[in-house]
């Protein structure tokens, strides 16, 4: 019919390359990263000036030349405590969310918002091919959002090191150990992986957010609840033969066992225990009723996982966490490949 | 070159088939019309020749024998789905280095220049600007990719009538000048005359009505006379369509005989050629009614296989 | 001798830089003739008012098409037919231009004939023939003498025009 102007010569066949695609993701989602950084920036800066004001304290206390937190190493400790471990308490808890909230809410819009708005329907039919984009999108943030993780959770470890050093919590505690070495990361990132998933099935944003948070709430609630306490069997022992000092190891049960080597029931302890404070009398210490208790071979087991477990935990929850991503992150780019329009 | 060649095409969503043994063979270097009512399966069969949906039966080739949705596919089609979607947070720059980011192909001084000419400033959000710039602004796109065919669903339903001609304007003159093919899908004929080579009717999923538009134009003529010799007429030849109009009926009929023989052929008859609207509505009326695949399809229909 | 559409050696933004057709296509929807040979008619037209000389480019495909918004297949079947005409031609890489004349007459006797219409009008008017009536008898005379034996048929060629064919 008509002659063919001159085309540019056809591009060689290699795809379109990785940088350029994510200048795209980049673009696209500049204002989602904004806003997750900022809420990063502020908490880390809170953090930072937190951490140092304590440090400030306690250096001011001389809490710095105690080993044994015993005698008025002990009271200066408590006097440090009274005046931070409340905030300190609040701040780890409301940073529990904060993981899940970040993966979801830059993860759930990722595909979801393309899938709900109908783009998907330019995306898919340009040049790079559906699957490359979506990797695209998917690979750099999630490096993002786990390198983040990990830098905030140096952070947070350096801030809370005062109470470790003075025995307060354990490093295996689940309220600080969500928080710090690799997990944070590893939960922001299953976040993620989640809410991108959740998108592309769901195709819609808010509905996304709302199942992967409500799934990545359960998934942790049953790791911390249920399943970090049996990455490794847990050791059995005497309360007094735990580790005097160190970092607090990480008590997962705690009973008593009568003379006859039973565990002894509710009623029974309580039954003992008011036969020891009659014994004891009302000005006896601690260390005359454990006397007491003794003698009478009453003795208390724990059951416990050893700060030094802290970072196998850590590799444990983060390697199933990691693996788990993946497998999310491989179910998506099924999803996409094979949804039709 | 077959722009898009399919065997037995079928596509079903759920339970119902949207496309069903959609067998066609579109011809390269032309404008071609895809036309039906709401529902027949038009953007299905855009979409799967796009790549952005997988035949559910048949088979589907684009752009001579390529897969739908190859990479090589990809590279040379421009789609343009209905309500032309955009990234309308983005301003009119960087919608285009979007594009130009995803694609191996990309003329960056063409998409300005258009753009330049259209009066869309480079700095607006896509958001911002009106239907028919937004339009004008995903043509530009396709066509900056530099493809061999170009597909758009419906691009015209969004648009008042002077973008509607200034989107068409802007087409046909990238058919003149790139040698583009073109396949646009449409519900409203009257603006599909002026421009369409080649004809597709779907309805109900199937394919009607398939040929060249001076082919079907020359092939069928309204003839007008008295409805008492109406099945001697059909005796002669294929009636697509009866009209009764009192005394008198209007039956649009098959034939390829050159309008002056009317008088011997068909005495006390009137007859006169037709026009591409009044044959496409003939033929929606009459379900039954199917034009023969053009001959091409001879050889392929031979060695086609069903999946599915 | 296939016609040749310009192509875009003058400048990518279409531009003809001192080459540009004296005349402009424009289209009448409703008037029933095939599209392709309103084109041939307006040059037709446009050659007998003296707008179109010989050697004078014709519009280009793709300025007709960008104004129009018409398959290029349109300009082109109008291109041949003035080809076929005697009345264009295509010069390669370059467009087409305009070929040959009308056979009109001289300006002298176009005055002179017009004139006589003058008059004719004058006169029909006189007897109490308003436009249309005067349009009619016109139009009818006109048939009559072209319609005799030995004269060529109406257009009535490719697409569908609403002509009654009895």
């Amino acid at each position: 019919m008509t002659t063919l102007t001159a085309v540019p010569p056809a591009a060689a066949r290699r795809p379109v390359p990785w940088p350029r695609l994510a200048w795209v993701t980049w673009r696209q989602h500049r204002a989602a990263l904004a806003a997750a950084a900022g809420l990063l920036a502020a908490v880390s800066l809170y953090l930072l000036i937190e951490g140092l004001l304590m440090r400030g304290t306690a250096a001011s206390l001389g809490l710095g030349r105690c080993h044994l937190w015993a005698g008025s190493c002990a009271e200066r400790a408590a006097l440090f405590q009274d005046q931070y471990l409340g905030v300190a308490g609040l701040t780890t808890t409301l940073l529990q969310a904060m993981a899940g909230l970040i993966g979801v809410f830059l993860g759930a819009p990722l595909l979801g918002r393309e899938l709900e708005t109908g783009t998907f329907r330019f995306a898919w039919t340009q040049g790079c091919g559906r699957a490359r984009w979506a990797l695209a999108k998917m690979v750099p943030l999630a490096a993002l959002v786990t390198g983040a993780g990990l830098a905030f959770s140096l952070l947070l470890s350096w801030y809370y090191q005062p109470f470790l050093a003075q025995r307060v919590t354990s490093p295996l505690d689940p309220q600080l150990f969500d928080l710090t070495g690799a997990d944070f990361a590893a939960w922001t990132l299953t976040a993620f992986a989640l809410g991108v998933f959740a998108g592309t099935l769901l195709r819609r944003v808010v509905p996304a957010m709302a199942a992967s948070l409500a799934v990545w709430s359960g998934l942790a609630l049953a790791t911390v609840l249920y399943l970090r306490k049996h990455y490794l069997a847990p050791l059995v022992g005497h309360t007094l033969a735990l580790p005097r000092h160190g970092a607090l190891p990480w008590t997962l049960h705690r009973w008593w066992v009568g003379p006859d080597g039973r565990p002894m029931s509710a009623s029974e302890i309580f039954a003992v225990s008011g036969r020891m404070k009659n014994a004891v009398g009302p000005r006896g210490t601690d260390a005359d009723a454990a006397r007491w208790l003794a003698r009478h071979h009453y003795a208390s087991w724990v059951s416990y996982q050893p700060a030094s477990r802290f970072w196998p935990f850590q590799l444990i929850e983060g390697g199933w966490l990691l693996a788990l991503a993946l497998l999310l992150g491989a179910a998506t780019i099924w999803l996409i490949r094979r949804r039709a329009a | 070159m077959n722009v898009i060649e399919s065997h037995g095409l079928g596509k079903r969503y759920r339970r119902s088939w949207a496309l069903r043994d959609c067998t066609v063979a579109v011809p390269g270097g032309q404008v071609v019309a895809l036309v039906g009512p709401n529902g027949a399966g038009k953007t299905t069969l855009l979409s799967l020749a796009a790549g952005l949906a997988v035949p559910t039966a048949g088979q589907l080739a684009v752009l001579d024998g390529r897969p739908a949705g190859s990479p090589e596919a990809l590279d040379r089609i421009a789609f343009v789905a209905q309500d032309a979607p955009l990234y309308k947070n983005l301003p009119a720059r960087d919608m285009l280095r979007v594009a130009r980011s995803l694609n191996r192909q990309w003329d960056q001084p063409r998409a300005e220049a258009r753009l330049a000419e259209l009066g869309i400033p480079l700095d607006r959000k896509v958001g911002r600007l009106s239907g028919g710039q937004q339009a004008q602004l995903a043509l530009t796109i396709a066509l900056a990719r530099r493809p061999d065919l170009l597909v758009l669903d419906e691009p015209l339903a969004m648009l008042d009538p002077l973008a509607r001609h200034e989107f068409m304007a802007a087409v046909m003159a990238a058919v003149a000048g790139d040698g583009i093919s073109v396949v646009l899908s449409s519900h409203v004929l009257a603006e599909l005359e002026r421009v369409a080579d080649y004809l597709i009717v779907l309805a109900r999923g199937q394919v009607q009505v398939a040929g060249e538009v001076d082919a079907l134009l020359a092939g069928h003529r309204l003839l007008t006379g008295p409805a008492a010799e109406t099945t001697q007429i059909a005796e002669r030849h294929p009636v697509v369509h009866c009209q009764p109009a009192g005394a008198q009926s209007h039956l649009l009929v098959r034939t390829g005989a050159p309008a002056a023989q009317a008088a011997q052929d068909w005495p006390g008859w009137q007859a006169r050629p037709v026009g591409l609207e009044e044959l496409v509505l003939a033929y929606l009326r009459e379900p039954g009614a199917v034009t023969p695949p053009p001959l091409t399809l001879a050889r392929a229909g031979a060695d086609s296989k069903v999946r599915g | 001798m296939t016609i040749d559409k310009q192509t875009d050696g003058a400048g990518r933004d279409g531009s003809t830089a001192g080459r540009r057709s004296p005349i402009g296509f424009r289209l009448d929807p409703a008037s029933g003739v095939p599209v392709y040979l309103q084109l041939v008619q307006q040059v037709e037209q446009a050659m007998r008012l003296g707008y179109l000389k010989a050697g004078d480019q014709l519009p280009t495909v793709k300025d007709t098409v960008a104004a129009l918004a018409i398959n290029p297949n349109t300009v082109l079947k109008a291109y041949r037919e003035l080809e076929h005409r005697g009345l264009a031609g295509g010069r390669p890489g370059q467009g087409t231009f305009v070929q040959g004349s009308l056979g009109q007459p001289a300006l002298p006797q176009q005055a002179e004939l017009r004139r006589g219409l003058l008059s004719w009008l004058r006169a029909a008017e006189a007897a109490g023939l308003d436009e249309a009536g005067a349009g009619a008898l016109f139009g009818s005379v006109l048939r009559d003498f072209y319609g005799r034996p030995g004269q060529a048929a109406p257009d009535d060629r490719g697409r569908a025009g609403q002509q009654d064919v009895a």
